[in-house]
């Protein structure tokens, strides 16, 4: 059976198109954009719903599984250990969030109105792409290139903004750059993203003053980020390589894959 | 009928990984869970409806995922492109063969996305990641490519076999 050939015709046609958008052609991009946002306004409300299911599955990982291990430990477990287990669990579980939000409420109280707390509803689908969604868009005051932050440490910037949600580019990802300075000493560098979970601290000379364990914090400078939030750990200096920079390998303060919630920095 | 449930499918498959898997720490279990309805639809049901099914799944990723704008729509149509050139040089006969389809298609579509990614500026750095995923992916979604079927299966078995 031969395929139609107008259904040929409309897919090459829209490879052509879609390649367009892909290379930043401004007529294709600036209509593909309404249409992108326009479904994402759709999107935004069904994230939200499939991820409410996130806290019982959440709780499941925490409770279930960690009961699996117990009982591997030790078989002689009873009924009754187990539920009082669960129940320290969830004591634990919400003593955790408790800890949490208090450290997110001590640091929006000083600057109230510059700080949107937002929920993480998802994240890429890619793994590709280091991203996660949050559930503030548009209608919260969001706009692209806002600084993403925990009371820990930096996260990422927003990059697309929608009605309802946000996605928000982590400093994992490849693409993400962030102008840092040593703490304590007078060496600046720029952190970049390697798509794995350390990022790597480049353009630190051989005169440069750094050492393993030394913590980064931003400098400012990069018209994104505020001053003075910390950004990472050095966890290796390798000062054998070959050139005028070191190779650095840096660990961030988040773990972006255990993330719940995040602070926006709505003041530019 | 049977297309709007592959797009329902595709679409509710892709959120529930976008909102569910995200608490799973480990970044390889990301299946492509539009690359099994795109193959599907192209193989069994008529190509208009692969066709649209590839565009749909396409917007979907773009909206989930921070790839640039165009990026999966090109890919999904180019898979649907080259399954439909394979429709008639491969046979589809179980779920183990339609496994190995798809992921033969997530190979494809990392290799195509690499390499557009090293002509095209600024998205040159994902290269290696995208390399490193290949197979895993591959892998997953295979896996899931064999429950899907064996679900498509059991719809088709319960509800459609008047068609």
């Amino acid at each position: 059976m031969k395929a139609p050939l107008i259904v040929i015709i409309s897919s090459i046609l829209i490879l052509v198109v879609s390649f367009f958008i892909f290379t930043g052609t401004p007529v294709f991009l600036k209509n593909y954009s309404k249409i992108k946002v326009f479904c994402g306004e759709i999107a935004g409300p069904a994230l939200k719903i499939f991820g409410r299911p996130l806290d019982g599955i959440k709780y499941l990982f925490n409770t279930y599984i960690n009961l699996v291990d117990t009982k591997k430990e030790n078989n002689m477990l009873k009924k009754r250990i187990g539920e009082l287990e669960l129940e320290n669990q969830k004591i634990h579980d919400l003593e955790e969030e408790n800890k949490r939000l208090k450290s997110i409420l001590k640091l929006t109280e000083k600057n109230p109105g510059n700080y949107t707390v937002a929920r993480i509803i998802g994240e890429d689908v890619k793994n590709w792409f280091k991203c996660m969604i949050i559930d503030k868009g548009r209608d919260d005051g969001l706009k692209e290139r806002m600084p993403v932050i925990t009371p820990k440490g930096i996260v990422g910037q927003v990059v697309e903004v929608n009605k309802w949600h946000s996605k928000v580019m982590t400093i994992g990802d490849a693409n993400s750059s962030v102008d840092v300075n040593v703490e304590g000493r007078e060496t600046r560098g720029i952190l970049e993203g390697t798509d794995h979970n350390v990022l790597r601290l480049k353009y630190i000379t051989k005169n440069d003053e750094i050492e393993v364990g030394d913590k980064l914090v931003t400098s400012g400078k990069d018209g994104i980020y505020p001053k003075g939030i910390p950004a990472g750990i050095v966890i290796a200096v390798n000062k054998n390589k070959a050139g005028i920079f070191y190779d650095i390998e840096v660990m961030p303060y988040n773990n972006f894959k255990r993330l719940d919630e995040v602070i926006v920095i709505k003041r530019r | 009928m049977k297309v709007y449930i592959f797009i329902l499918m595709g679409i509710i498959l892709s959120f529930l990984e976008s909102s569910l898997l995200s608490y799973i720490p480990a970044e390889f279990l990301k299946p492509d869970v539009t690359i099994p309805m795109i193959v599907y639809t192209t193989f069994f049901l008529n190509t208009g409806a692969g066709l649209i099914v590839s565009v749909i799944m396409g917007v979907i990723q773009e909206i989930l995922s921070a790839s640039p704008d165009g990026s999966m729509i090109f890919l999904k149509v180019l898979i649907f492109l080259l399954t439909l050139f394979f429709k008639n040089k491969l046979f589809i006969d179980s779920k183990y063969s339609f496994s190995y389809v798809c992921a033969g298609a997530v190979v494809c579509e990392s290799l195509i996305y690499a390499f557009l990614s090293w002509i095209a500026k600024g998205e040159s750095r994902h290269i290696e990641n995208i390399l490193f995923f290949m197979l895993p992916n591959a892998v997953f979604t295979g896996f899931l490519a064999i429950f899907i079927f064996s679900f498509v299966g059991f719809l088709n078995m319960k509800f459609f076999s008047k068609d």
